[in-house]
């Protein structure tokens, strides 16, 4: 478990970055926090000729409101997010979600533009980016662009960047402001990846569903949405919604895989009832209020 | 605690108390000596070039790439080390066992994925993984045996034997047990399968070895016993002029993974022979998940017959295990069958146990390796008692042994004496406040919670000084002319706290300070054999030793006193540092005088007396010294999802009078905690091709300290026949913690009519149990 020989570049600037990875195309890997990369050198399934670190570059980091979304820089490490005020108010399931990836110690080093740049099908941030549409922005030698969420994640962990391109930053579109946000998951200890993982977010006026939001992790070979079941909400109200049926429809539009952990039946079984339990906890618990 | 008044230790001031561990602030302040802090000038580090493949025939081996990249200093295969020839020897099984030939490194085909091929030795680990990687072996591929029930039908595991069973056990033919089945009141039946576990000891194993000179071969291992690689290494090689020393300092962890050296240790030895450097290897967890020893890997079949009155009539079991391919011994598990009736009056008894080979990673011992006796029993006594209809401690009281059944004879010839099934049980059942929690529960399942209690209760062999390398230890104690006090004992510690447990007996034989002992186990040079951890036997019989040891050292001290004083010897005592003679205050003298006068002024000493202040003893302890258990968890089981939440967990035992009731705890914690593992987190698995499917801890699920318990301890302390009244409690955690457990979880789900016999209790696995899956 040692890695294999590889260059080391150390990025001080974005472009500079950038033109690292055309330069090394195909060849190169970024070192944000490493939590899922270093093991992978070790294991020597990840063998890279090149390893930029970006870790230095200057405000790749960062939190920031601007025209209505928060901006969270790539190399911000979740436990800033865990613990910023600004995600906390206007990013709650991000915040939520936060607290589930990995452990307090990984989390120190662990990014934003890492967990999404990896796309790890049972990771907490491609599902909650996927349930909030978010918008994933890239810069290449030649460009910057914005990739909306639902055109983002291709396969297990395959993306849309171009291979001469970086994650800059997240964007996290604002939600209306009494939002119901949803985060939960099964895993077999705390820390582990889920074996059923769900992130969603509501908004109900008048008593009635006016925009949904619902992502899974765990469940299929990406994060997966289940957008049938966000359209199906759309008009329903809150208060007498068949979530069952709401739950059944959610989970056709995943495609869990089997593995030693938990096999795809177990995964649709669980994820309809967390689904149903907890939406309408969400929900009663909003009617309390 | 409750240390009995017969424990022969006048004036105990360590003994018996919670004596902060001596080597705790070295090793958690990361002054540990592993091996891994060796180094040695001109040291080269191996990597093992290990099959990708679960079986097949090696075609050819291509070394020369990797012979010639930079750093590289070596290629081996099993033809260079045939130079040296080393035989691997089992430690466990019989004389009709079925033991293939093993070697260091696969010869003419590979047996299980992992299995080494060649080792590649290189300036640096990096560079040895880099030339590792040169290496190109054109492998036949054949079906993998993989399961048990392949091994029984599939092709033959190693073509030097004519079978894939390595032993059948069983007792005669009984031709009247059907009949006592038949005629029972309640048959009870079940088939309760453990999946394969790893020992992750957090220290990998790794060894370092360095010929010296040409006669002495000095290796630093990590080991459960320094004496005892040092004797398999000589077995093994069988060289007349090589002498082997072995220094084992800090180990973190073994748990019988560790009691022998294996393939790699041996082949790293075989290696500093032929290049004459010394030679690192350090195991990674890769290669201690997919490539180390393993265990557990069981099923058997259980039918129990009962009275009307729920008393057991006869038991009737069938047991299989997967040996793997190179397993550390060819033995069905024996002494869980000899273990099966436990602390119970069982009239009639049949087994059969048979072990088969597969083209998996081999067994080893793992803390409590008959521990399936224990499971097996206890999960089908309480499913007796869902069956029956009657509480399951009430069903073991009425078949439990009690005090006025010692000794009891067990039906497999094992004698058991001073042991307390009854009192533990019943001292458990006190604390738990049963009915309280038995209301709690029924409350809980109005509103829709699952909450189970289970117990279970044991009586574990301890020591095993029957015969063969268990048969005694060695201590040899000297005070140094300053004062000092060294012991060293043929005890070994992968964190059993033995470096503080012996020095409480000697401090308090010899009435000086703890701080003033220094415990010597790291050096086979030194003292004398002994096999070091293994079998629940140090305080037993590393303590036995050295409390013997340190009496002949307080006699001669008394003696020495006596003489200069001019005082009777019964008059003398010895305590803090002091030599005292009663009534006589004046004419106190210490320790360190009395060792001036035995290696400085040897004039002084009695007429004939040897000079020095020594003394040696090596204890044979009693053939097999008892102690015994019960425990009692509760869990809450969550249907939505499958997953199981422990909320309380009791512990009664009776190791006898606890040296350090500190480290008897710990001892216990840490079986359970494994024992917690086994039934819902941990799982070697592998797939239909025999390739590991839990290769990295992402996979292989070890539980944290999320997932358990605050332990509530409660003693008992039935002092055993052996010196000092000790009875070993280092595996019985993991002995009694898993049907405990599963008792737990099954009493959860009683409404359900689940059994949870296969184990782990995974999330999938508890829905599929209680078969509310969609």
């Amino acid at each position: 478990m040692k890695a294999a020989p590889f260059d080391y570049v150390v990025a001080d600037s974005v472009e500079g970055a950038v033109e690292a990875l055309a330069d090394h195309a195909g060849d190169a890997a970024l070192l944000a926090g490493g939590q899922t990369l270093v093991p992978l050198l070790a294991l020597r399934m990840a063998m890279p000729g090149v390893l930029i670190d970006i870790n230095r570059i200057d405000g790749l980091a960062g939190i920031a409101r601007s025209g209505g979304a928060t901006r969270i820089g790539a190399t911000t490490r979740q436990n800033t997010i865990l613990h910023d005020p600004l995600v906390a108010r206007h990013v709650p399931a991000l915040a939520r979600a936060t607290g589930f990836v990995g452990h307090h110690q990984t989390r120190n080093r662990g990014t934003i533009g890492g967990s999404l740049g990896l796309a790890e099908p049972a990771a907490e941030y491609p599902a909650t980016a996927l349930a909030l549409g978010a918008r994933i922005e890239a810069r290449s030698p030649s460009a910057t662009r914005e990739i909306a969420i639902e055109d983002y994640f291709l396969g297990p962990y395959t993306t849309a960047l171009d291979m001469d391109e970086m994650i800059t930053a997240a964007i996290f579109p604002d939600w209306p402001e009494d939002t119901i946000h949803i985060v939960h998951e099964v895993a077999r200890r705390p820390g582990d990846f889920a074996l059923v993982g769900l992130v969603a977010a509501f908004a109900v006026e008048g008593g009635v569903f006016t925009r949904a939001g619902i992502g899974w992790f765990g469940m299929g070979p990406t994060p997966m949405k289940s957008a049938r079941a966000e359209a199906a909400l759309i008009g329903q109200p809150a208060a007498t919604v068949d979530l069952a049926g709401i739950a059944r429809l959610a989970i056709e539009d995943t495609d869990p895989m089997s593995d030693i952990h938990a096999d795809a039946a177990y995964r649709r079984t669980v994820g309809a009832r967390i689904f149903e339990r907890i939406v309408g906890d969400a929900i009663g618990q909003r009617k309390a209020a | 605690m409750n240390a009995p008044a017969d424990v022969p230790l006048a004036a105990a001031r360590f003994t018996g108390e919670r004596v902060p561990r001596k080597e705790d602030r070295r090793l958690l302040t990361g002054h540990g000596a592993y091996v891994d802090d060796v180094t040695m000038a001109g040291m080269v580090h191996g990597m093992f070039v290990r099959s990708p493949i679960a079986r097949g025939r090696i075609v050819a081996i291509d070394v020369e790439a990797a012979r010639a990249l930079p750093g590289v200093r070596a290629v081996y295969t099993a033809a260079d080390l045939d130079r040296h020839p080393a035989k691997l020897t089992g430690l466990y099984g019989s004389a009709e066992s079925k033991f293939p030939d093993i070697w260091p490194l696969a010869k003419e085909d590979v047996r299980h994925v992992g299995d080494p091929v060649a080792i590649v030795l290189a300036d640096d680990r990096y560079v040895a993984e880099d030339g590792a990687a040169l290496v190109v072996v054109e492998y036949d591929d054949a079906d993998a045996v993989v399961t048990i029930d392949d091994a029984a039908t599939g092709a033959i595991v190693h073509p030097d034997l004519d079978t894939n069973v390595a032993l059948m056990i069983a007792t005669p033919e009984d031709p009247g047990l059907e009949a006592v089945f038949a005629g029972a009141a309640h048959v009870v039946t079940g088939t309760i399968t453990h999946q394969r576990q790893a020992h992750v000891p957090m220290e990998t194993r790794g060894i370092v070895a360095a010929l010296q000179g040409s006669g002495e071969m000095l290796i630093h291992a990590s080991c459960q016993s320094p004496h005892m690689v040092a004797r398999y290494m000589d077995l093994a090689f069988a060289m007349p002029d090589l002498h082997f020393r072995v220094i084992a300092k800090d180990v973190g962890g073994a748990f019988g993974l560790k009691v022998q050296p294996w393939r790699e240790e041996v082949a790293i030895v075989a290696a500093a022979l032929l290049i004459g450097r010394p030679v690192k290897w350090i195991e990674d967890r890769l290669e201690n998940l997919t490539a180390s020893n393993q265990a557990r890997e069981q099923d058997v079949t259980v039918r129990l017959a009962f009275d009307a009155d729920a008393t057991l009539l006869a038991a009737d079991i069938d047991y299989r295990c997967n040996l793997g391919a190179y397993p550390h011994g060819a033995d069905p598990n024996s002494l869980a069958m000899v273990m099966f009736p436990g602390p119970y009056k069982l009239p009639r008894y049949k087994f059969r146990a048979q072990g088969f080979y597969s083209n998996t990673a081999g067994q080893a011992a793992y803390r409590g390796p008959w521990a399936m006796e224990s499971l097996a029993r206890e999960t089908l006594l309480e499913k007796a008692a869902r069956q029956i209809g009657i509480d399951a401690v009430e069903l073991r009281r009425r078949n439990l042994i009690t005090a006025a059944d010692q000794p009891h004879t067990m039906l497999t010839g094992f004698v058991i004496d001073r042991v307390t099934p009854r009192e533990t049980l019943d001292k458990l059942v006190a604390h738990l406040d049963t009915p309280a929690f038995r209301a709690e529960q029924a409350a809980a399942r109005a509103a829709g919670r699952y909450l189970g209690l289970g117990f279970a209760v044991y009586v574990e062999p301890t020591t095993m000084a029957f015969g063969g390398i268990l048969s005694s230890d060695v201590a040899d104690i000297r005070i140094e002319p300053t004062g000092k006090v060294t012991l060293t004992v043929s005890t070994h510690s992968q964190g059993h706290g033995t470096e503080t447990t012996m020095a409480q007996l000697v401090a308090d034989t010899l009435g000086v300070d703890i701080e003033d002992v220094s415990v010597m186990e790291d050096d086979s040079s030194r003292g004398g054999f002994g096999p070091g951890a293994g079998g629940s036997r140090q305080a037993v019989s590393g303590g036995g030793a050295t409390l013997i040891a340190s009496g002949k050292l307080a006699d001669k001290i008394r003696a020495i006193a006596a003489h200069v004083l001019n005082a009777s010897p019964d008059t003398i005592s010895l305590a803090g540092g002091k030599v005292l003679v009663a009534g006589v205050a004046e004419m106190t003298t210490t320790v360190k005088e009395i060792a001036e006068i035995a290696y400085y002024q040897t004039e002084r000493l009695p007429e004939g007396m040897e000079a020095g202040l020594e003394a040696r003893h090596r204890y044979r302890p009693p053939p097999v010294v008892y102690s015994n258990a019960a425990h009692a968890c509760t869990v809450e089981v969550d249907v939505e999802t499958g997953m199981v939440k422990i909320l309380r967990w009791v512990t009664c035992e009776d190791c006898g009078p606890m040296i350090n009731p500190a480290v008897v705890e710990g001892q216990i914690a840490g079986g359970v905690v494994q024992g917690i593992g086994g039934v819902l987190y941990e799982q070697i698995s592998y797939d239909a091709r025999g390739n590991p499917t839990a290769v990295t801890f992402k996979d292989y699920l070890i539980p944290t300290a999320h997932d358990v318990p605050e332990l509530e301890f409660l003693h008992i302390a039935t002092p055993s026949a052996s010196e000092g009244g000790f009875k070993g409690v280092g595996e019985g955690g993991a002995i009694v913690g898993p049907p405990t457990l599963v008792n737990a979880i099954a009493d959860a789900l009683a409404p359900f009519g689940a059994d949870c016999l296969t184990l782990p209790l995974s999330p999938p696995r508890v829905l599929a149990e209680i078969g509310t899956r969609d």
